[in-house]
């Protein structure tokens, strides 16, 4: 199914917004401390839907947020009731703007594992009640790698709403899904409609090319895949996480990291029960009760981290879990970059 | 300041004498003219060192590490990094008799726009205070100086500065990357990581921040050395330095001009008693 391509500027494009934010529930990139977050806006003002791709936090905690109620608890001589909570992150129909293709795409890889084994409606339930818009960007920032890896960043179709720069401050507004389409149609004037002609086609593959070419790093996915797949026990894990310090920030920034821990907040017989992000790099995370610890060296935490990304995600959903959005690389302190680690794991000898 | 060939040749003979197993020390970071953080343990790889005003982390955090516990290690320390690692002796985390300290007299680093950073323009102890062999002319002491940003704060008012205050810790997303890259952190099990406590409970919300963000600093009051470790791992950029300035303030003017690490077996100011320690809250 082919959708529709709309043609604005920069004018008809604020006016566009403006008019979703007082319509709808907006969310879009707010600047604090010289980093954006996604934050729920009433003005154009207040917000940046072109922020730096390095200094935008991923928008990954409106789908799954940093830290859920999933439920409350009692007791008394009668026994322990358990009920559910009213979470507040539990979706409205919302439209998000600013959302970079990288991140988009880290939803869509998301829901793969969210609708397997155990079903996860909530998340679930936020995607299908967003409209997300995104932009792709003009140009790539020292870390990012999105173009290597194996999704079609040009015809993506993991967001609702595509937004292009096209040539003499032309903006291509493109549907990539049927919510987008519906939603275009109600808030754009058909005028401007550009259904699929060619001088607009054209400009928008010029845009990827360009776009395309400003990145520094490339890598062949498949090699990569392949390779690392036949080295769970290269020493080379040790050699590339030898600096890193565990801080963990990689795991709590990402699109696409998923694990989370359990704990209570109690008060006397009352409880509620979050769930909060977590990471493997942890060195609690293995840790079990009786004091073993699977993975008591950072290495091996290294290892799980990017074979989780590069091997044990993609044999089991055919995708790979990173999206090369550079997030990791950029919040580093030590600027340990995931592009790096796979890739001096891939290129170490093969161990007999 | 570019001390690059000394170390490498220091690296390179203490290899070849048998004087440690790991060098930490500072490469390129092989993107931009930032500089990484970088464990040498091959003689050979020691070419890769280098040492500018872009050598910004603190290396001190990497001798509580696996790879250089128990080790004899070679370490390049500024000024504030050698204060943190005064600490870190005394508080028994690190031999010194299984340490070469290779000290520089730090003119400053520059942050990633190539602005000086504040710590930097506010230091007072630039030189190494604990090394084996000391690299660039000694400047001296110089006088303590508040922060800045402290003495902006404290002209606002209570409720400005409240409101101020919230927005950092709304802000946190409890990853506790500050307490990891911090080089005077090395407890076994932090209080902040208990999951079933009320206060600290593993939740992003702002209570549990707060609470964790200022045990954190309480524990490095009179410890804290300013090297910023914490604000370079913070995803969100929070002004961390904030808390833990005030309490450096605090404590230089009651507690006989206490600070952090400046002189060896320094034992940080609540570790120590005097009787010329500030009573009058009992009486």
């Amino acid at each position: 199914m082919s959708f529709s391509t709309f043609v604005t500027d920069k004018a008809g494009l604020q006016k566009l917004f403006e008019a979703i934010i007082s319509k709808h529930e907006t969310y879009a990139p707010v600047e604090k401390f010289g980093k954006y977050d996604y934050k729920k806006v009433s003005s154009l003002k207040e917000c940046d839907p072109d922020s730096p791709i390095a200094m935008t936090m991923s928008v990954k905690p409106l789908f799954f947020p940093r830290s859920s109620k999933i439920m409350k608890y009692e007791s008394n001589s009668a026994g322990t009731s358990v009920s559910e909570t009213e979470d507040d992150h539990l979706a409205v129909p919302r439209v998000i703007l600013g959302v970079k293709h990288c991140d988009a795409r880290g939803l869509q890889v998301l829901e793969a594992v969210n609708k397997w084994d155990y079903i996860d409606s909530d998340f679930l339930k936020r995607r299908a009640d967003t409209v997300i818009f995104s932009s792709r960007c003009d140009k790539a920032d020292t870390h990012c790698f999105c173009t290597s890896l194996d999704y079609d960043v040009e015809n993506l179709d993991a967001m609702d709403v595509a937004l292009v720069n096209g040539s003499g401050g032309k903006i291509y507004v493109q549907a990539r899904s049927e919510k987008g389409e519906n939603f275009l149609k109600e808030s754009l004037d058909q005028q401007s409609a550009v259904g699929s002609q060619q001088p607009a086609m054209d400009d928008i593959k010029k845009q990827y090319e360009a776009f395309a070419a400003s990145f520094r790093l490339k890598m062949d996915y498949k090699d990569v895949n392949e390779k690392m797949s036949k080295r769970f026990n290269s020493p080379a894990f040790e050699e590339a996480s030898r600096n890193c310090v565990s801080c963990n920030t990689c795991a709590f920034i990402c699109p696409t990291c998923h694990c989370f821990k359990i704990s209570d907040v109690k008060i006397k017989d009352t409880g509620v029960r979050y769930k909060s992000y977590d990471s493997c790099n942890n060195v609690y995370f293995t840790l079990e009760a009786g004091g073993h610890n699977p993975r008591p060296a950072k290495y091996r935490r290294w290892r799980q981290r990017s074979m989780h990304k590069f091997v044990f995600y993609k044999e089991r959903f055919g995708v790979n879990l990173c999206v090369g959005c550079g997030h990791c690389a950029i919040s580093c302190p030590v600027n340990i970059s995931i592009f790096d680690v796979v890739n001096h794991v891939a290129s170490s000898p093969l161990e007999s | 300041m570019d001390y690059s060939n000394q170390i490498r040749d220091i690296a390179a003979k203490l290899f070849a004498e048998g004087k440690i197993d790991v060098f930490v020390g500072y490469r390129m970071s092989g993107f931009d003219d930032n500089q990484v953080p970088v464990v040498i343990t091959d003689p050979k790889e020691t070419s890769v060192l280098v040492f500018t005003e872009k050598s910004v982390f603190n290396l001190t955090n990497y001798l509580k590490a696996d790879h250089t516990r128990n080790k004899k290690v070679g370490v390049v320390v500024k000024g504030c990094d050698s204060r943190s690692l005064n600490l870190l002796l005394t508080e028994s985390q690190v031999k010194r008799d299984k340490l070469y300290i290779v000290g520089v007299a730090c003119e400053g680093v520059v942050d990633d726009k190539g602005n000086k950073m504040q710590n930097c323009m506010e230091c007072f102890i630039p030189d190494a205070v604990v090394f084996d062999e000391m690299l660039g002319k000694p400047q001296g002491k110089k006088d303590y100086i508040v922060n800045a940003d402290i003495t902006e704060l404290a002209t606002k008012g209570l409720i400005e500065r409240g409101k101020y205050f919230e927005e950092i810790f709304e802000n946190c997303i409890r990853c506790n990357a500050c307490r990891h890259s911090c080089p005077l952190c090395y407890c076994a099990k932090c209080c902040i990581d208990q999951e079933t406590s009320t206060l600290y409970n593993g939740t992003n919300t702002s209570s549990s921040a707060f609470h964790a963000l200022m045990t954190w600093s309480l524990h490095l009051a009179g410890r804290c050395v300013d090297c910023r470790n914490c604000e370079k791992a913070c995803p969100s950029h929070l002004p961390l330095h904030l808390l833990h300035k005030q309490n450096e303030k605090v404590i230089y003017e009651n507690f006989q001009n206490h600070l952090a690490g400046v002189e060896e077996g320094d034992r940080g100011a609540f570790y120590k008693y005097s009787l010329k320690d500030p009573d009058d809250f009992i009486m």
